[in-house]
């Protein structure tokens, strides 16, 4: 998934393309591109989100032709020189490329002549296409030559030096025309340029266009072929969402497949361990004396979730602290500290600022993120993918069930490691973990049950979140969420805390969320739950399939998955939370004052 | 409004309650054949066919497709939803999407195996006679089926629809049926507004045709590609077979030592095929499933996050997402009679239908064409035979 923008106007073309990678974010966000063409090409890339290639972009640019890229890495990493647009070593051509070029090795050795400066299979695009044009091809030759060249599945655009037109081609990834009255523009999809025109010609497989400042002409087997237009009617933002409201509930949607590809070749259910690529020697593991987790928000909670998996798993003290707080101190043995940072973006301010802290001590450090490449990979010495694509919602969802397994897999890992965990137990673990994305299709599909449960309660005074155990942290994660999108006070307790203090909080007007599953000990907590009810509170419990819903006055139920169960409780406290906001009609993907990373500390 | 691109209408709203249990938690277009959902090999030979804008229908348990397909991206068309509340046939789904088209447009089937050529012959014919006057009212295709009265049987003038005639009982009038792919214009809504209900109470796009077929003209346009349906349980074993023999499965996933798998299988990149396990011809592993060592599986459409213990024998049977086929079990092909909704389809060859999130204890056998509900739970070492509703726990003697 990466976006691409292009354009060819009246107007300055860097307002454009810079808007248009901000559209075209959702694709992907690891690093990102920019180049403005006239007499010569002038390329400005960056690692990270748009808006660091947006802060280091000149202002008052006066070129009319420009291509830009948003990239999100499945391979290598997302370094400046791995971003997009890539050229020929003179800067006299520039490419940028959405999909796979096959042949890339035999082409690159074909052209080992000519120097490479990225590991991108995109590189040898520019090359070709330079190498036509010294030989003497005019830029339309050269272009279908190199094109020509190409095995595989791409859309790619070409600008040349000195020559007022891009080019751009398409075989099986998506590349669509839009006719400006000011411009043409070119896009990876319609919400690239929706601001500017709503009339647009989809390109066909193995046409090439040809972009000036009068229009397009296009080619089809090198025979002109007519542009069709056609009208979009649609929103800018509706496109993306696939059908549903909020990018939050299309998010909560996919987690079974992002927990799929979490746990995908990384799982031996028959002997009992995991494949995580990282290198943590047995000699180092079995001298250790602590596990610290750093993270912030969402991520903080999936980190306490699993410290308590490693303590009981890998037999390690372990600690948890927010990333802000965070120092190395104590008296610790730096040697004998891990110390986990729990990060989506791989960005967060306050998330690098612990883990230097804790390297500049001497501590060994990991890195467990959803994004390959980012800051946080750079300064740790392991690193462990999520693996749960792009998430847009400012509220976490999908990311932490997916960090919350990974994690999972990290404690078998040290667990096996240093010969604490049998192998019966670390099976039945796997197994818990590959039951986990089947169970959450099962929450998913009690959707309008929740729904309905949310609706009854959206206008109570208060809600208060309860669990035990491993179902603490899904307390406190299912009230950030509800604060985070419905604005309404929330908050998360372990369950045996009430009777000192927070009770006095609760009321008739209260509702009590309560997990009542494995690895929350949840006949103790039904005592709580009768101190409620004796004030009057209403109880909402998930529970498991052997625990008695008499005492609650709502239940809904998990599949029995060990403990992953409160990680399934917890998609319906996300159903929930997004359920009150929609009936309040709060802004879910863009709540106030809160943005998806945060990079300032 | 010349020039606009002509989109094209599919149906995916419907549930296909005949395939229960499989469509009680997802919509029969959800169903996999091969490598991919029905749905998702009509959207491709809609892609294939040129066409990029298509409008999806949406109804009953939405979200599946919704989060499948998501914006179309991946398939480089634009998909945009329109969602029909109640379902209350073809024709009213057609009417949802009323806004979203021009003045021509096609509209299909989310749930039939076609090829691109079909939709090319049915844009041709809606578009090549554009001119003031068409010289007809809409396009449908037909094509032959060696079971005409599963369908609807079109009678045909020369290239003329003379009228479809819904399942008829007795002799089939002829062996044309109607594929399921139409071209109209906008002056079908007209037609969609002044037809009534059938007999079942919904508003059917045949009952439509035969109005304009009355009126005016209706153009048939023969296929002769592969048109495959599935209409009963059992089918989705034979179009899945004839999907992988043509080669539209993937081999990815992982295999561990010793284990055979034919090449004319569908193995997701997540799945896992455990030592000495056995994968025969015909079969679909999907995301997350897991086959134990020792197992084997032939002729079967297994779901995502299924999972088949050791030394289980599962042949020409469905498995339903997240099932738990125990250790041993036993689900052997041969013939059955079968009852479905009320209809009794005898010399029915199949082994076994699982729902969704049903465990089957270990060691126990399942007789051919059995059927298991949803979320059932069977006691290891139990014989069971014929249907079994869903949520039930099944106890042992």
């Amino acid at each position: 998934m990466c976006g691409i923008i292009g354009y060819v106007g009246e107007q300055s073309a860097l307002g454009f393309l810079s808007t248009g990678l901000s559209n075209l974010e959702y694709r992907g966000y690891d690093s990102a591109g920019v180049a403005l063409v006239d007499e010569e090409i002038d390329v400005y890339k960056q690692a990270g989100e748009v808006s660091e290639l947006q802060a280091v972009l000149p202002e008052n640019t006066s070129e009319r032709i420009g291509i830009g890229h948003t990239r999100w890495s499945t391979h290598g990493p997302p370094t400046r020189a791995n971003a997009h647009p890539h050229t020929d070593g003179a800067g006299q051509v520039a490419v940028v490329h959405n999909g796979i070029i096959e042949n890339y090795e035999t082409l690159r050795e074909e052209l080992s002549e000519r120097t490479f400066t990225s590991d991108t299979d995109t590189e040898v695009i520019p090359h070709l296409v330079a190498r036509e044009l010294d030989s003497g091809a005019s830029p339309l030759e050269a272009v279908e030559e190199a094109i020509g060249r190409l095995e595989g599945s791409f859309a790619v655009v070409i600008a040349i030096a000195g020559y007022d037109k891009l080019f751009a081609v398409r075989r099986d990834s998506p590349l669509v025309l839009g006719h400006a009255d000011h411009g043409t523009f070119l896009g990876s999809d319609v919400t690239a340029f929706l601001e500017e025109t709503q009339e647009v010609t989809y390109l066909d497989d193995g046409e090439l266009a040809v972009i000036d400042f009068d229009g397009v002409e296009l080619f089809a087997d090198g025979e002109r072929v007519d542009v069709e237009r056609q009208t979009l009617d649609w929103e800018a933002d509706a496109a993306e969402k696939g059908g549903y409201e909020h990018y939050m509930l299309k998010e909560i949607h996919e987690q079974p497949r992002a927990l799929r590809q979490t746990l995908s070749g990384r799982l031996n259910t028959e002997d009992g361990t995991v494949e995580l690529d990282i290198d943590l020697p047995t000699e180092y593991l079995n001298s250790l004396e602590e596990v610290q987790f750093v993270a912030c928000g969402t991520s903080y909670y999936a980190g306490q979730y699993a410290a308590t998996l490693v303590e009981s798993l890998a037999e390690v003290r372990t600690s948890v602290h927010i990333a802000s707080e965070y120092e190395f101190s104590g008296g610790r043995d730096p040697w004998r500290t891990l110390v986990i940072a729990v990060t989506q973006s791989g960005e967060t301010a306050d998330t690098l600022s612990a883990i230097r802290k804790a390297t500049r001590a001497g501590a060994r450090t990991l890195a467990v993120t959803n994004t390959l490449g980012s800051t946080i990979t750079r300064v740790v010495d392991d690193s462990v993918f999520i693996r749960a694509g792009p998430e847009i919602g400012v509220a976490a969802t999908k990311t932490f069930a997916s960090q919350v397994a990974t994690l999972a897999m990290v404690a078998v890992s040290v667990g096996r490691s240093r010969g604490v965990l049998s192998s019966e137990r670390a099976v039945e673990i796997l197994e818990s973990l590959r039951a986990l994305p089947g169970a959450v299709q099962q929450v998913l599909d009690a959707d309008r049950a929740v729904a309905e449960i949310a609706h009854e309660y959206a206008d109570s005074e208060a809600f208060f979140y309860i669990g035990r155990q491993l179902g603490y942290p899904v307390a406190l994660e299912g009230a950030l969420k509800l604060k985070e999108i419905s604005y309404d006070h929330a908050e998360g307790f372990a369950a045996g805390e009430l009777k000192h203090g927070p009770l006095a909080l609760v009321t008739e007007e209260t509702p009590v969320l309560a997990v009542l599953t494995d690895g929350t000990r949840p006949s103790e907590t039904m005592n709580n739950i009768k101190e409620v009810q004796a004030r009057g509170a209403d109880v909402v419990g998930v529970v498991s399939s052997d625990v008695p819903t008499k005492q609650v006055d709502m239940a809904f139920s998990v599949p029995e998955c060990g403990v992953v169960e409160p990680l399934v409780a917890n998609v319906y406290w996300q159903l929930f939370a997004y359920y009150v906001a929609h009936k309040k009609d709060r802004s879910i993907d863009r709540p106030r004052n809160l943005a998806k990373s945060v990079t300032v500390e | 409004m010349r020039g606009e691109e002509l989109s094209a209408v599919v149906l995916a709203a419907g549930e296909g309650s005949r395939l229960a249990p499989l469509t009680k938690r997802r919509p029969k277009p959800m169903l996999p054949v091969g490598s991919k959902p029905l749905l998702e090999h009509v959207i491709s030979a809609v892609s294939e066919a040129g066409i990029k804008r298509i409008v999806l229908v949406v109804g009953y348990e939405r979200d599946r497709i919704q989060t499948y397909f998501g914006d179309g991206d991946d398939w480089g068309v634009s998909l945009s939803y329109t969602v029909q509340d109640q379902q209350l046939g073809t024709a009213h789904a057609v009417q949802q999407a009323a806004n979203a088209v021009g003045d021509e447009f096609l509209v299909l089937n989310g749930d039939r195996l076609i090829e691109p050529e079909v939709i090319e012959q049915v844009r041709e014919e809606l578009i090549g006679q554009e001119t003031e006057t068409p010289e007809s009212d809409a396009v449908m295709a037909v094509t032959r089926s060696a079971e005409p009265s599963r369908y609807g049987v079109v009678t045909l003038e020369g290239s003329d629809v003379v009228e479809i005639v819904e399942k008829p009982r007795g002799d089939s009038p002829s062996e044309i049926i109607n594929a399921g792919v139409y071209g109209f214009r906008q002056d079908v809504f007209e037609a969609i507004a002044q037809t009534g209900q059938s007999d079942s109470g919904e508003y059917e796009l045949p009952t439509v045709v035969n109005r304009l077929a009355e009126k005016g003209r209706v153009q048939a346009v023969r296929y002769n590609g592969r048109w495959l349906d599935v209409s009963q349980l059992w089918d989705l074993l034979t179009v899945t077979g004839q999907v992988l023999d043509d080669g539209h499965g993937h081999l990815s996933g992982t295999v561990e030592e010793g284990a055979q798998v034919s090449n004319l299988v569908h193995l997701d990149e997540t799945a896992t095929v455990g030592k000495n396990a056995v994968v025969g011809r015909g079969t679909t592993l999907a995301e997350n499933v897991r086959i134990g060592p020792n197992a084997t599986v032939e002729r079967s459409v297994v779901f995502p996050d299924a999972t088949i213990r050791a030394g289980a024998v599962v042949r020409n049977s469905i498995i339903g997402a997240n099932v738990t086929v125990g250790e041993n079990v036993t689900i052997p092909k041969g013939k059955a009679t079968v009852v479905v909704e009320g209809t009794v389809h005898e010399d029915v060859q199949f082994g076994g239908v699982i729902g969704d999130n049903t465990h089957l204890g270990g060691g126990s056998v399942l007789e051919p064409g059995t059927i298991i509900g949803d979320s059932v739970t069977l006691a290891p070492g139990t014989t069971i035979r014929g249907t079994v509703d869903d949520n039930v726990e099944v106890r042992n003697g």
